[in-house]
This record gives structure tokens, sequence and C-alpha cells, in this order.
């Protein structure tokens, strides 16, 4: 384990929304090419971490480094410099509706490299035909499934060969086949290309499916941390209760006060 | 009560701090963005330009033309009484240039495109388009503000000057229609009393306009917040803001042009 490289790390990380600590003095790292998954329920704050990770947000306290690159202090243009590193799959894919699935995958290339079109073109046939959608260059999103949307999401993400990339909720919405696809997808990128993938998620058996190591983010503090043979063995309750599904156990659903950011999806 | 009315007025003086940042902002990547190698995109541009200008043309014709025929039967009714029927050529001529056609054109404008601006950049907000946008280290500024600001800049004085046009004709059907002035003589009286400052004030006014326009839409769309009711919302206010404040400008740079004699 040592000799590998840390590549984000976050430092006592705390932010506050509307007088609410959504994350509470957070600490964690993550490796090199492992596939790193945070679970916990909606409102848990686990979508805010993503979003601290990725720069949308700004931590009211605590570092968050990327590469050695403290991203909570940085300029906006150094920011975007670390940005052209990492890709971010979004929950709702967040294709651009005004652009054809091919214009979506090749923004990122036409912003920031000055390769030629035709190779662009062909990148764009690459980076479909490893999501499965080869043939789908010139439809728009509104004119394919959710699912497939997803996957082009995921193709604009790894357009630039990002060191690192995120997953807000990848399985959630796919039907039981695709998730799985998208899963194996996720595990073969990280296996194959050395991508350091940053999952979030409540699917558990994707969970167990992709992920070298899982913390378990509850009302934003970390409750479990381990690998997944850890955390199937895990005698902590809240676990527990989350594998399980149940609705009694310490994680009270019916008490629980969801940001309104959260659950805006915000 | 007081404190309410503390918290509007704070929340106002915010918008306008906000508004401003976005208008450098927008400045800044026309101006110094090139410089950096981050260009606006030329397409993106034409594109607005076609959907804000081109778009709007059918619109700001019968708007304006309308507007031309009752403004020469009003002021027809009231020149009769006075054997002038003849001036309706020039009464209708500067009140569209210097006036109506601006106001009435930008009008048209921000319901037709204003509104659209802010329900897409509102729509975009909201299903995290902005964010991706964003984390692709993309800025939404550069790649949506400023291309609809540049197209409305440029596009909204072009649909102006059309208005102007449209509402003379209208003048002119009324004029030698139903009021029986020779065609070559209201066209003469038209151009006789309608002073070159008559349509380049008029054309200041319409820049001035085409800004506000467009800073308002991408305002209110890029700061929508709350499902696709919040951007109802965010196409409600973008076209009230942008009326309430197409005729304050009005009347501010009206006043101006009136001390100063122009």
């Amino acid at each position: 384990m040592q000799e590998k490289e840390v590549i984000i790390s976050l430092k006592n990380v705390s932010k506050v929304f509307q007088g609410k600590k959504t994350i509470d003095n957070v600490s964690f790292d993550i490796l090199k090419g492992e596939t790193f998954v945070i679970m916990g329920c909606s409102g848990s704050g686990k979508s805010t971490l993503l979003r601290l990770m990725t720069g949308i947000l700004r931590p009211d306290e605590g570092s968050i480094f990327i590469k050695g690159k403290d991203i909570s202090k940085i300029s906006h243009d150094e920011l975007d410099e670390v940005r052209k590193t990492f890709g971010m799959c979004f929950q709702y894919s967040a294709l651009l509706d005004s652009l054809t699935v091919e214009e979506n995958v090749a923004l990122p290339l036409k912003e920031h490299t000055k390769l030629a079109d035709e190779i662009i073109r062909i990148i764009i046939k690459m980076k479909l035909s490893l999501v499965g959608l080869r043939g789908y260059e010139n439809y728009y999103p509104s004119q394919i499934s959710g699912g497939m949307r997803k996957r082009v999401g995921l193709a604009r993400a790894i357009a630039l060969d990002p060191d690192i990339v995120f997953y807000d909720e990848p399985t959630s919405g796919l039907d039981p086949v695709v998730g799985g696809v998208t899963d194996k997808l996720i595990k073969d990128l990280s296996q194959k290309l050395i991508i350091t993938s940053v999952v979030v998620t409540h699917d558990m058996q994707s969970v167990f499916n992709i992920a070298d190591k899982i913390i378990m983010v509850h009302k934003g503090e970390i409750v479990e941390f381990g690998t997944p043979e850890q955390i199937k063995n895990s005698s902590n309750p809240y676990i527990k209760q989350f594998i399980n599904g149940s609705p009694v156990g310490p994680i009270d659903f019916f008490k629980e006060d969801i940001a309104i950011e959260e659950a805006l999806g915000l | 009560m007081i404190v309410k009315l503390g918290k509007t007025i704070l929340d106002l003086i915010k918008n306008i701090k906000e508004v401003f940042i976005l208008f450098l902002n927008i400045l800044y990547w026309i101006f110094f963005g090139p410089f950096k190698g981050k260009f606006i995109q030329l397409t993106s541009v034409f594109n607005q330009m076609i959907f804000v200008g081109i778009r709007s043309i059918l619109i700001v014709f019968f708007v304006s033309m309308f507007t031309g025929i009752v403004l020469a039967m009003q002021s027809a009714y009231q020149l009769q009484k006075m054997g002038a029927v003849l001036y309706v050529a020039t009464l209708v001529a500067v009140s569209l240039c210097r006036e109506l056609g601006p106001v009435l054109t930008a009008l048209v404008v921000a319901g037709r495109s204003g509104s659209a601006i802010a329900a897409e950049l509102g729509t975009m907000k909201v299903s995290e388009q902005i964010e991706a946008l964003e984390t692709m280290a993309i800025n939404p500024v550069r790649f949506l503000a400023a291309p609809r600001f540049l197209a409305l800049f440029f596009m909204l004085p072009c649909l102006t000057i059309l208005g102007n046009i449209s509402g003379i004709f209208g003048g002119f059907l009324v004029g030698t229609g139903s009021l029986n002035i020779n065609p070559d003589l209201y066209m003469q009286t038209t151009f006789k009393y309608l002073a070159l400052k008559d349509i380049y004030t008029g054309l200041i006014k319409s820049f001035i306009f085409g800004m506000i326009i467009a800073l308002i839409g991408c305002y209110e769309g890029l700061n929508t917040k709350g499902g696709s009711e919040g951007v109802g919302k965010a196409t409600t206010r973008s076209v009230v803001i942008s009326f309430v404040l197409i005729i304050l400008a009005d009347c501010i740079v009206t006043t101006i042009f009136y001390f100063s004699k122009l």
C-alpha cells in the first residue's frame, strides 16, 4: 500500500450550509489507480463531498489536495488547470441539450486542445466505442435513453484521458443489466488506463462490484472506512442497517433533516 | 416591516452588484480573453444572432408597422384641426426614430429573446449543465453569456433600423391612403425634418437596451434555483426586470439628450 502515491487528500474539511454543518471535519486519502466509493443515504453529504473535490464548492475549513495542489486555496485559472486532469460523470449526465452526442464529447477536446478536427473525430469514435455507443454520433441527447445519455456523459468525462474520474450515482436509474455493464466499464477503465475512480453511490451491489476502498458517510461524518470485505463483515450498526436496507437502526430516516441543497441536487 | 424593507433593499443592492460583475466578466472575456488564448466561439455568436435577430424580423416588422399606422391616425386627428395634416409624416418619422422604434423593438426582443435566454440558461443550470461546463474547465460566462451579449448588442440596433423603416412605412400607408397626401410629398416631408441625430440618438439607446436584455437574461438564467418552477420564475423575472430597466434607461438617456440639446 505504501508505495502507491496519494492522488486526492482531504484534511479536516468542513462545509456549512445555512448554519448547518453538511460536512463535519472529514479527512481521507485516495491512492492512485484505486476505485474509491463514498456511500451514504440521501442528504448524508456525499454529493457535497464530490462537489468539494471537483472545486464547485469551496470548503469553509480544511484543505483538499488533488495531485498535491490545495484546490481550496488556488486561483480560478489554476483550478481550471487541475480540472483538465479529471473528468466528472453526472447523475443525470448533464449533456448540453443543444449539441449532438459527437459535439458533446468533442467539447473538452475542442476547448482545451489544438487537435485537428479529423483527429478529434477519431478520438470521439474511440471513446464512444469504449462505452458501446458508436453510431450514435449525430443524435441529440433528447433522442437517446437515459442509460445511453449516462454513457455519453462517461465518454465525455474520459475525452481528455483524465487521471481521475468522479462518478455521481453512476448506476442509479439504470436497469440491472446496464448497471452491471456500467460497473464493468468503471472497473475496466481504472484497471486498463490506471484511472483513479471516485464513486458516489448508494447502490450496494455496485459498491461491492467495483470498490477497492469504501467510506460510509452519515450526517456529514465518516462512520466507517475499509475494504469491501471489511465493510461486509463490519459490526458497525450504521453499515448493517445500510446494507440490509432496514428502516430501524441508528440512521433515523424520519428525523433526518435533509439539507435543501442536497434535496434539490444543488 | 422595516426589517423586510431593509432586506429587500440589501437584496436589490446585491443583485445590482452581481449584474455589474457579470457585465465586467463578459467584457473581460470579449477584450482580454483572446490574449489568454480563450476565444469566444464565433459559430455560437452567429447562431445567437440568427435566433435573436433574423428570427425576430417578422414580429418587429409588424409591431412597428402597426404602431406607425396608429401614430399616423392619432396625430392626423389632432393635426387636422390645425390644417397641418402634411406634418403627420414628420411626426411619425421623428417620434419613431427618436423614441418608439428603439423602445418598442427592445420590448419585443426582451419578451421574445431575453425570456428565451433566461429559460435556456435556467434549464441548463438546474440540470447541472452549467456545473458540467465548470468541471470541464469551460467558463460558462465565456461559453454562454458572452455570445448572447454580443449577438444582442449588434442585432438590436439592426432590428431598430428595420423597426423605424417599417413604422415610417405604416405612416406612409395611412398618409397616402387615407389622408390623401401625395406619396412623393410624404417622403419629402419625412426626410426634410428627420435629422441624422434623430436616428443616431435612437440607435445609441438601442445599443444600451441590447446590453440590458442580454445581461438580465443571462443573470437570471445563470442564477436559477429550484427546478422547473425556478426556471419559470427566472423567465418571468427576466422579462419584468428588462421591461422596467429599458423604460428607466430610456428616461435617463432621453433626459441626457434633452439637456445636451441632442
